[in-house]
């Protein structure tokens, strides 16, 4: 029998390890660059694409099909395609098939067989072509970069002047009445700065189209397995590469330029690829505002529930209560964050102060600082409870030493017994956080956004925008997942996201770990 | 004395004052911030509250107040209505004039005549969606609109003149305009309240014969006109609008369908005409009782449905009114001796015809029916009797909700309830009345929450939970109970899995596992409790739900393989010799366990063609789907695992001992062969044993692929199977609630004092029999509470259940078909709701039971570890 229970224990051990193993074997290989795989098949057609996974066919007895990333969806409607292993007559690794990562759309993979660029055409060989390609691809690149910085630098300060300038103007209008002299004197200096306004406007958007006109004259062309010709515009790449002829070294750059993309820049083709800097971005500032909230109020509490509270019933009662709050479905705190800080207060906050933005709501709709404020009550009873239990491990003859020296209690709080437990809390504190981090069921009730068009802290006064919906990596898992048309093209991502949230996670797990232990080896040579 | 200290010195210094000052600034702060956070905790539950309590609030109506329009007594009209902001009224005259009028003054506004003078014979008005239609002396029919057209003017030439009137205007003032009333909007806009009254040009028609009785529907841009002539003729006009791009002008195709109606010339004309939005039933009905249905499959397949007899008592009672309700699905109908009744058509269970039913009998008023009304928004109708009284009923659960009586109890000849429900208006001898309407929530009494409910077009009362539909005239299904069903099934199918994971693997911890390595193990799987669960659903759903699917025999075999292997390993080891076993007992022997799982899993994939083979009729899909194989192979899988529990009691009870009393001069060698083929033994009897009682089940006629269905709750334990079902979540949950409750058990299981160990090991029991007859017996508390706190996690866990169970509201225990919990619903559901609607406070009232649930849970739970916490102090 005790083989059972050994048994049980490995199990369990046995499914941490294996879970956390999938998602890492999982994660760290999707950028990795695979070869491409020309098939040609029975019926005359040709099918080339990374190959995913090879399966059995279903109640077929043993036969086996493979599942192709055939790319293209622009011309085919299919991101993949399966392959039955009977049918293929032929497989090659044809060394310039193309792998092409554009900014919507997701890959293409062809032979580059003509390049257009403002110096001509250049055809023949794909080496050739490609040469060419390469040799205009950084430089596009770099306008379409320019273009970017235009459009969020300027031409954002110009929308953000714009929204400041019209609520300006209606809060005039509330304030002393639309008919009244002041607001018509307002609205005529708004004519006249949106006059200025627009004049500016034509200069920045000049700028863009001159730049995109210079990009349009750039496209690639390439074949695709099957015969079609297309046309790529060389700014749309964002990154191509030969995967057939790469060493080690040069998919190793691949990988890694990959990884850089995921941790920096923003998703596109509706969040399948790209990378994640938003949701990051917005998990850390999410997490940190609620950690802001958490630690004063939850080490407030049990400061108060263990040393000033007369120790008696209602005590009792109330830790009891605070210790079943850490059981409380975390769904439960995201209705209570819908209805008490969205709507109720939100409302509250929105007719005090962004009259003259309604009806559109400001603080009524969800975004980080009710997010973070849910979270924070949330956490705030395993806060409580670990700071309350630490506290207690302080043996009481230690503050009764330190009265005896003629300490008052807030000195012996301050000097004795906060140093002593402040390990204890510092471990609950990094598990709280663990636990925010990794929350997603109230997220999606109070502001979690698939996809959030401005990051919550810009240059734009005041800087701070806590009204601000945001992007979540736990909620991007859930959407990609299960909102994506094509989960199959989306796994490799949320895999790769999966490992980055299960990483922050896991990290803040060993931080506290490794304070517990730190804790008790300052509290064992204490008692010494 | 008193001012010489212990020691004889005085204390040299005072307190400082900052001392004192910190000393009371932080003691105020800490007060406050405290009990500041503890309040602000407990709102949560008070809040919830709040928002859910307006459900259950009672529905009210006001007393009735006189609306002084001119001219009623003369002008009595066929319809009337008001604007959604009660601001403007209409009324529709017999003549064919339209009037309006302002409703807190009575002030007639503006009044046209629709038809140029001429007066129509007959008039049909639907005033939920404001259309009518009015037949002629000639034999023509006209529909059209008429109602309050509200429009804002924005046009800068519009306001222009305005701009005098307009400019003091505070939000929510009022003004004449034009030939109607305009009121100021809080946006500071003009919006304008004007008669609207048009008829289209006349329908085309073969008949000249002047209409008897006529009944229209407007769906879309199809309308549907019904019309009885006096040649007898029963004709159903399709017409289908068409708009001349040229010239903008709408002309209608009209498609004719006679029907084959029969006169009663012995009761005359009928009295009721309906017809439904698609032109598919038409129902003509007798204020004796006798209503016709008739089915138009096509224009030439038309036959006469049934014949029905609305009023079975058949005692002088006369129907008096008998009408549609929103959505054209139920009719109901009011007669002579008070009675009001929801018909709608419904299939009986074993019968093949549908057939007009009466699923609703609403509380009688007592005196006859002179009007009915449905609501425009929600399944609310308001039912008037000859007595002058008014009552508001919510059909689909028979409740009356409110109850009023006109001024001076004159009984209404027509009643109208406000477009926002807010306000109903009465036609009585004494001109019309008005009454103010408080009723936010009429469909969700705790009976309609958490009990059945007969739903439109179902076979009889049931438990739905389906809240939105495609159209505006949806009749939302609020029960509960599929979702509280669903939150059972998550958590029972996942305990199974885990406690007796969590537990056993405690136990080895606490008692068998090697020091050194106890806190590693314990700290690796706490951190699995720190797992976002949307890790573990996203999981689930994409990559254990296809893996499942394709080796779904292999999987089920692993829950029984696994376990063997470790029983076998166990009773190998035995063979060893002792002195061997004892130094083998740390280490080797855990990773030789630990080797065991792969083994069994194998073993499961090995197994698993075989057991398709014999037991599921060689394809397990087929076999769930009830088309392959017999009941009697599932039945062998169900009741394995309880027959090999009976028989390791039985053993234990019967066997053991008398082996026992046998082996006393055996050697350690012989025992454990003995022992082995006392497995060996057991493990056949209980393949026998379950086979024999599955033999006996599908003798009895169960299968367990749908046979133990009680009415809509299905408790059979395996059926279709779904991609993303029970056995998934039940898994993947393992993974969020195996943590805590190992985590608490050990704590439990260590904190028994190691005196107890060492008496009972000193007494010559084995570790074994110390753990499971010292150790675990005295922190049998601690266990339970761990238990439960892991039954808390299970109950509310949302994302794994929300990603991997599928979300379908099913009342089926089936293990593999997806639930859908209270949890989950609350996400899928509360971003849409509207704010304060009654789903909204619906979902709250579920997020309310949640918190209920798992507070309740977890208090025993701390109450029982406390107890716990005490004992294992005193020992």
């Amino acid at each position: 029998m005790t083989w059972l229970t050994g048994g049980a224990l490995s199990v369990a051990v046995f499914m941490i390890v294996g879970l956390i193993s999938l998602v890492v074997a999982m994660g760290t290989t999707t950028f990795w660059p695979v070869p491409l795989v020309h098939l040609e098949l029975q019926d005359g057609d040709a099918l080339m694409g990374e190959l995913t996974r090879v399966e059995e066919i279903p109640d077929s007895g043993g036969a086996l099909r493979r599942l192709m990333r055939s790319a293209n969806f622009d011309l085919t409607d299919e991101h993949f395609e399966w392959a039955d292993e009977s049918d293929i007559v032929a497989e090659t690794h044809p060394d310039w098939a193309i792998l092409v990562e554009r900014l919507d759309w997701g890959r293409f993979y062809g032979t580059p067989t003509r390049f257009e660029h403002p110096g001509g055409v250049v055809e023949g060989t794909p080496e050739t072509v490609w040469a060419a390609f390469q040799a205009a691809h950084g430089e596009v690149r770099d306008r379409w970069h320019e273009r970017r910085a235009i459009e969020r630098g300027p031409i954002g300060d110009f929308n953000a002047e714009g929204e400041a300038l019209r609520l300006e103007l209606r809060t005039e209008g509330l304030d002393h009445g639309f008919r009244s002299a002041p607001y018509r004197e307002a609205e005529q200096r708004f004519q006249a700065a949106e006059e200025a306004r627009t004049r500016r406007y034509d200069t920045l958007r000049a700028g863009i189209d001159e730049l995109d006109a210079l990009n349009d004259e750039y496209t690639l062309e390439l074949t695709t397995a099957d015969g079609e010709q297309a046309g790529i515009q060389v700014a749309e790449i964002v990154r191509a590469f030969a995967p057939n002829q790469l060493s080690l070294l040069d998919k190793l750059g691949v990988y890694l330029s990959r990884w850089w993309e995921f941790l920096t820049d923003e998703p596109r083709f509706a969040n399948q690829e790209g990378g994640v800097f938003p949701a990051i971005f917005g998990t850390v500032m999410m997490t940190l505002i609620m950690t802001v909230f958490v630690v004063p109020f939850g080490v407030l509490a049990a400061l108060y529930l263990r040393e000033y509270a007369k120790q008696g019933l209602l005590v009792s009662i109330v830790r009891v209560a605070v210790n079943n709050l850490a059981g409380v479905p975390s769904i439960v705190f995201g209705v209570f964050g819908l209805g008490f800080f969205c709507y109720f207060t939100g409302t509250w906050i929105d007719e005090m102060f962004f009259a003259a933005k309604l009806p559109s709501p400001t603080f009524r709709t969800g975004g980080i600082l009710w997010a973070s404020l849910t979270l924070a009550l949330l956490t705030l009873p395993v806060v409580i409870v670990a700071t309350e239990e630490a506290l207690a491990a302080v043996p009481n003859s230690m503050r009764e030493g330190s009265y005896a020296c003629g300490a008052s209690k807030w000195q012996t709080i301050r000097r004795i017994v906060l140093p002593r437990a402040l390990p204890g809390i510092m471990t609950g504190l990094v598990l709280a956080i663990a636990r925010g981090a990794g929350e997603v069921a109230p997220l999606m009730l109070v502001g979690a956004l698939k996809l959030a068009p401005e990051l919550p802290l810009d240059m734009h006064a005041p800087f701070v925008h806590l009204e601000r919906s945001f992007m979540h990596l736990g909620y991007h898992i859930y959407d990609l997942g299960f909102h994506s048309q094509n989960s199959e093209a989306a796994k490799p991502m949320v895999f790769t996201t999966t490992l980055l949230l299960i990483g922050i996670v896991v990290a803040l797990d060993i931080a506290a770990i490794s304070i517990r232990s730190r804790l008790r080896r300052r509290y064992v040579t204490g008692r010494i | 004395m008193t001012d010489k200290s212990f020691t004889g010195r005085k204390a040299s210094r005072k307190t400082t004052r900052r001392v004192q000052l910190a000393e009371s600034v932080s003691r105020w702060c800490i007060t406050i911030g405290g009990l500041g956070t503890i309040v602000a905790v407990t709102t949560i539950f008070l809040f919830l509250v709040w928002v859910v309590l307006p459900l259950f609030g009672d529905s009210t109506a006001s007393e009735a107040a006189a609306v002084a329009v001119a001219n009623l007594e003369t002008d009595r009209p066929v319809a009337f209505g008001t604007d959604e902001q009660q601001f403007v009224g209409w009324t529709l005259l017999e003549d064919g004039t339209a009037c309006s009028y302002e409703l807190s003054t009575g002030a007639e506004l503006e009044r046209r005549h629709l038809f140029d003078g001429v007066e129509p014979t007959h008039f049909d008005v639907s005033v939920l969606d404001g259309t009518f239609a009015a037949a002629f002396a000639d034999g023509s029919v006209r529909l059209g609109r008429v109602g309050v057209s509200v429009e804002f003017i924005t046009d800068a030439e519009d306001l222009a003149p305005l701009q005098d009137t307009i400019a003091d205007l505070e939000p929510g003032d009022r003004f004449a305009y034009r030939t109607g009333r305009a009121e100021m909007t809080p946006a500071l806009q003009v919006r304008y309240h004007g008669l609207l009254a048009e008829a289209d040009e006349p329908v085309r028609s073969k008949s000249s014969s002047p209409v008897v009785r006529l009944r229209h529907v407007v769906a879309g841009t199809t309308r549907m006109l019904l019309t009885l002539r006096e040649d007898g003729g029963l004709r159903l006009s399709k017409l289908r609008a068409r708009p001349n791009l040229l010239t903008g002008k709408v002309s209608f195709k009209t498609t004719d369908t006679e029907l084959p109606y029969e006169p009663r010339p012995d009761v005359g004309e009928p009295d009721h005409l309906l017809v439904n939005e698609l032109g598919t039933a038409v129902y003509v009905a007798w204020n004796d009782g006798l209503l016709r249905r008739y089915e138009v499959a096509s224009r030439t397949d038309v036959r006469l449905a049934e014949t029905v007899n609305l009023l079975p008592g058949n005692d002088g009672t006369e129907l008096t009114v008998l009408d549609w309700m929103l959505g054209r699905t139920t009719i109901v109908t009011g007669d002579s001796s008070g009675g009001v009744y929801g018909w709608f058509l419904s299939r009986r269970e074993g019968d093949d015809e549908t057939r007009l039913t009466r699923a609703h009998e609403l509380p009688s008023g007592g005196s006859a029916v002179t009007a009915l009304a449905s609501s425009s928004r929600n399944r609310t109708l308001v039912a008037a009797f000859a007595d002058g009284s008014l009552r508001g009923y919510y059909v689909p659960t028979d409740d009356l909700i409110f109850e009023t009586v006109t001024d001076a109890a004159s009984p209404a000849e027509a009643v109208n309830l406000m477009p926002r429900g807010d306000g109903m208006l009465a036609l009585t001898a004494g001109g019309l009345q008005r009454f103010g309407l408080d009723a936010p929530h009429p469909e969700t009494r705790l009976p309609a929450l958490f009990g059945k409910v007969w739903y439109e077009g179902e076979s009889g009362p049931v438990h739905v939970w389906q809240s939105s539909g495609a159209t505006d005239d949806f009749e939302p299904k609020l029960g509960l109970m599929p979702l509280v069903f669903g939150t059972l099934k998550a958590t029972v199918y996942s305990m199974i899995f885990s406690v007796p994971l969590a537990i056993l693997a405690a136990i080895y911890t606490s008692e068998f596992l090697v020091r050194s390595a106890r806190a590693r193990v314990k700290q690796s799987i706490e951190m699995m409790a720190t797992l976002p669960s949307v890790v573990l659903g996203f999981l689930a759903a994409l990559w254990m739900a296809p893996l499942v699917e394709t080796h779904l025999v292999a999987t089920l075999m692993a829950f029984f393989a696994v376990p063997f292997t470790w029983l076998a390993g166990a009773y190998l080891w035995q063979l060893l010799p002792g002195e061997r076993a004892v130094r083998l007992s740390g280490w080797p022997r855990m990773l030789l366990i630990a080797a065991a799982v792969p083994v069994g899993l194998l073993l499961g994939k090995l197994v698993a063609p075989a057991v398709e083979q014999g037991l599921l009729g060689g394809n397990v899909k087929l076999w769930l789907a009830g088309s392959a194989g017999e009941a009697s192979g599932g039945w062998v899988l169900i009741l394995a695992p309880l027959c090999a529990l009976g028989m390791a009691w039985l053993l234990s009870r019967y066997v053991t001992p008398a082996l026992r009393r046998a082996s006393v001069d055996w050697t350690r060698r012989q025992l454990a062969v003995a022992d082995l083929l006392k497995f060996g033994g057991g493990v056949v009897a209980t393949l026998g044993l379950a086979w024999g009682l599955a033999h006996m089940l599908d003798g009895l006629g169960l299968d367990p692929r749908g046979g133990l269905g009680f009415g809509q709750l299905d408790l059979s334990p395996t059926s279709t199977y779904v991609q993303r079902n029970a056995l998934i979540v039940g898994f993947v949950m393992g993974f969020a609630v195996v943590p805590i409750i190992y985590t608490l058990a050990e704590d439990a299981l260590s904190s028994v004092p190691e005196h107890l160990r060492a008496a009972s090991l000193a007494t010559g029991a084995t570790p074994w029999q110390t753990a499971t007859r010292v150790v675990v017996p005295t922190a049998m508390s601690g266990l339970f509470s761990a238990v439960m706190i892991g039954l808390g996690r299970a109950v509310g866990e949302t994302m794994v259940v929300l990603m991997a169970a599928g979300n379908t509201p099913l009342l089926e225990a089936n293990l593999f078909n997806g639930f859908r919990t209270l949890s989950a619903n609350i996400a899928v559901e509360l971003p849409e709701a509207v704010q304060n609607g009654s789903l909204y406070r619906v979902l709250f009232l579920a997020a309310l039971t949640l918190f209920a649930m798992t507070f309740v849970i977890n208090t025993l739970a701390e109450i029982v570890r406390q107890r716990f916490r005490r004992r294992a102090y005193e020992l």
